[in-house]
Parts: structure tokens; sequence; C-alpha cells
């Protein structure tokens, strides 16, 4: 089964001097663990995002589209990035889960993919 | 009729089990399992089945498959070529195989912690033990339409997420056995509160005093796993002695002791010495000592109130609830004396609407001598529409204390 892993965190973690060391340390430990998936077949795809500042949205109401700048939500956590795994059940993508890196007052999220 | 009814009820726990670890779908094996039942009731009058478990296993899983390839084509919207060689379940089928007892599988399904916790206890009872939805909604005070909906809910869950159907690694044991040990616990509190065991009730305890072994045998290191096969063996022993001759309740120290099951009170005294080989104390081991201490009036003559009341001190620190403190005013009351009693009863607040605290009020206040008060919350207690054997106990207390 295919579960994407996502990964939301205060951004506020990694801003200032501090912030960017914890990003650089965040960071080579997602590095590590990525190619470990990767070389035993079980990570799909994955990937992080630029900071929330960069994100545009698209509404639709009424069948009418409009654009705003920044997230969907108003949130301190925001999504940061995604795994999207291949294991035989919740038990294994929560295992996997459990070993995503995040700062502090940070979570990740464990989501089927859908069935066809 | 009645006599198939009776067959079915006592396969269902065991085949549903087995259908939902084989099918991964508990939608799936709970109506393949209602239609087997529904041929049976045709077909056995004509033939009865030499094994009925065996019969509604081999007729649920036709059925279950069955369902399954019709969904299939119905969802590619063609026919499919007939299969060149048997599937691996017509296999199986023909192969007449005993039913595996994948019950333990079902109940740490039931009790994933991916699940929200007000719905592994119901969805426990309902799948593995088969109560109704009815039945729940009673027994956790909900509306049924909202146990219908929770039970929906969690089973979309475990299906839609992949929860499966597995008994997890000992390295994820803490918290997965914890969820179950609590689902139990919840589910046998059910059980045991009804001392007549009527209707729906009826071999639901025997259900989990088999469990509670059942996970005892699989996991015999954990020390709160044996302390809950304990409990559960201690109280089901004096079951046949908590009913007198017009089924009216009969507490535990009012008993015939000569009624009570041996047998439960020495697998329970064995099992509750093991935990205590692990020296790691739980509540469920506290609540099992407790019990044992009401079955050593089968050995010594007489009840160890005071040990009951300190052992109650114990629990009410380490998991504070509102049925400990009123029980364990109640055995001070017996320990100390009934004003003791009344002085930690005072302690509890917001309860007047609960039957054991006024039932344990009334018991503590006649005990007093305080006729006045112990008229009212009989009074009170009565009207909180108690079971009909606790109904009959407490309404012959009333007249001894006018």
């Amino acid at each position: 089964m295919q579960y994407m892993i996502l990964i939301y965190e205060p951004e506020s973690a990694f801003e200032g001097e501090a912030g960017k060391n914890r990003l650089t340390d965040i960071v080579a430990k997602h590095m590590a663990l990525s190619g470990e998936l990767r070389a035993s077949g079980v990570q799909k795809d994955g990937a992080g995002l630029q900071g929330s500042a960069t994100a545009t949205t698209i509404k639709t109401n009424g069948g009418v589209q409009t654009l705003h700048d920044g997230p969907f939500a108003e949130t301190r956590e925001h999504l940061g990035g995604y795994y999207l795994i291949d294991v035989p059940d919740l038990d294994a993508a929560l295992a996997v889960a459990r070993r995503v890196p995040v700062a502090d007052g940070g979570m990740v999220e464990v989501r089927p993919l859908m069935v066809h | 009729m009645k006599r198939y009814g009776a067959a079915i009820s006592a396969a269902r726990p065991r085949v549903v089990a087995a259908l939902a670890a084989r099918l991964r779908d508990l939608d799936l094996a709970e109506d393949a399992f209602a239609d087997a039942c529904a041929s049976a009731l045709t077909a056995w009058p004509m033939q009865a089945p030499r094994d009925p478990a065996g019969w509604l296993w081999r007729a649920a899983l036709r059925r279950a498959i069955d369902a399954k390839r019709r969904a299939a084509v119905r969802a590619r919207a063609q026919l499919d070529p007939p299969d060149p060689l048997p599937t691996p379940e017509e296999a199986l089928m023909a192969a007449d195989e005993p039913i595996p007892d994948e019950r333990l599988k079902l109940i740490f399904v039931c009790c994933h912690p991916a699940l929200a916790p007000d719905s592994r206890a119901a969805l426990t009872l309902k799948v593995v033990c088969g109560l109704s939805t009815p039945r729940l909604a009673r027994a956790f005070f909900v509306a049924e339409p909202a146990m219908l909906q929770r039970i929906t809910r969690a089973k979309k869950k475990i299906a839609g997420a992949g929860v499966p159907f597995e008994v997890p690694g000992r390295d994820a044991w803490p918290e997965r056995l914890e969820a179950v040990l609590t689902t139990l616990e919840i589910a046998y509190a059910q059980a045991y509160e009804d001392a007549a065991l009527a209707g729906e009730t009826a071999g639901f305890a025997a259900e989990v005093l088999r469990l509670s072994g059942l996970l005892a045998e699989l996991m015999p290191g954990e020390p709160e796993v044996l302390g809950l096969a304990a409990l559960v063996r201690f109280a089901e022993a004096r079951r046949p002695a908590r009913l007198d001759d017009v089924g009216a309740m009969v507490p535990p120290p009012e008993q015939d002791i000569g009624l009570w099951r041996r047998d439960l009170i020495a697998q329970g005294a064995a099992l509750l010495d093991r935990a205590a080989a692990a020296a790691a104390s739980g509540p469920r081991q506290i609540l099992a000592a407790i019990h044992a201490c009401h079955c050593a009036r089968a050995e010594t003559g007489v009840t160890p109130w005071a040990d009951i009341a300190a052992l109650y001190d114990v629990l009410a620190a380490i998991r504070p609830h509102a049925a400990t403190a009123v029980n364990r005013a109640v055995a001070i009351g017996e320990a100390r004396g009934a004003e003791a009693g009344l002085a930690a009863l005072a302690q509890v607040q917001g309860v007047e609407d609960w039957l054991p605290y006024q039932a344990a009020l009334a018991g503590l206040s006649a005990k007093a001598g305080r006729r006045a008060d112990a008229r009212a919350a009989y009074a009170a207690a009565l009207a909180l529409d108690p079971p009909p054997a606790e109904r009959l106990y407490l309404e012959r207390r009333r007249r001894e204390t006018s």
C-alpha cells in the first residue's frame, strides 16, 4: 500500500542563525533516511518544500477562481515536505513515519493513497 | 430454531474472527457470516451439520468470495473469463481445514491506536463478541445512530488506512497492549454489571474469560495481561452465587461460598502469583488482588476488609476513578466502621445520579443507624433504574430499613 507522509513544522524553528544550523542538521538527517528508504525500495518519491512565503493558493467559490498570496491556512505549522512510500500496511508506514526527523513542535501525518 | 441459535452464537466469535483475518475486511466478514446464518436456518433442519462452526465458516467464506468477485466484475463492468486453475480460496475451501483461531489478531485490529479510543471498545465488542449496536449504544450511553456511526467510521479507517491483521511485534507491545487491556476491561465491566446475565449478555462474560486467557497464554511475561486474566477468573468464580433463589443480587460478603467455582479461583490465584513474580504492579493486578481478597473468604471464613481498603487506596492513587472511590468508601465502612465509610464517601463529588454511589450511601447509612438517610438513598437508587436483580436486592434492603 502507498502512503504519503506529510511533514508539518513551525517555520519559526528554522529562522535566525540557530534556525539555519537546525535546518542544515535536519536536512542531513532527511538525506540519510531518504537514501536508506530509496535503496530498500520503500520510498517512491519525496521532497522538501520551500517556505510557506513562496506559496500561492487558488480558491474556487461558486465556480469562480481567485488567487491568494500565501498558504491555504493561517496556522503556525506548515506543510514542509513529504515522503511517498510503499509498504505492506499501516504499522509499517507508522514505523517509517516515526523515523522522519522534525523540528520540535512538528508533526507528521500518515495518509494512505486512494487505490484504483 | 432456538437450538440452532445457540450453535450459531457459540460459533460466531471464532468464525467471524477467522473470516476477518482471511478477508481483511470487517464488514464483509460480518455480512458473509449473517448470510451463512440465514442459509443455515434453511439447511440445518433438513440435515444437521456435524460441525456447525465449520459449516458456517465454509458457507460464509464462499459468500464472501462470491461478493468480492461480483464487486470486482462490477468495477471492471465486464465479465471475467473463467479461472483456468483453482484459486487459493477454492483450494482452501476444498481442504476442509479447521477454523484458525484468529481472535487475538482481530482484537489487536479493533484496539489499534490509530482508531479513536471511544471506538475501540465498542468495535471489539461488536466484531469479536457479536454485541448488537442497540446493546452497545445502551452500554456506552450514546444514541443508536451515533454508535452506528462510530463503528462504521472505525471500520472505514481500518480498511482505508491499511491497519494490519496481525499480532504486533514485541517492540510495539507497550503502546498496543495498553489499548487492548483497557478495551477488554471495559468489555468485562459491561458483562459484570448484570448479575443475572440476561439476554444478549449471556455468553459474553464467558467470551471475555476466554479472550483474557488466550492473551495470557500468548503474552505470559506481561504482568498486567496476567492480572486481567486473574481478575476475570476471580469475578466469574463467584457468578453462580450472585443471585438468590428469587433472582435478587447477593453481594460478595453474603454469597454462599459453596457455590463459588474453586477451579476458577485456583486459576486466578496462579495467574496472580505469576504476575507478582514480574514485580511490576499495575491497576489490573491490584483489582485482581481485591477480587482475590473477596475469594479468600472461601478458605478463612472472613473477608479481609482492611486489606481491601488498603488496595483501594493504592488503586485510587494510580488510577483515580469514581467507582474506585465509592468501593474504597464501602471497604473502609466495613474495616473501620460505617461513619468512617460515610466520611470517605462524602469526598466523592458529582456522582449523585450514579447508581453505585446511591447504593453505597444507602448501605453505609443503614449500617450507621441513620435510617432516614438510608431510606432516602434507597429511594434515589431505585429511581435510577437498576437492573432487575439489583432492584430486588435494593427493595428488600429498603424494607429492612423501614
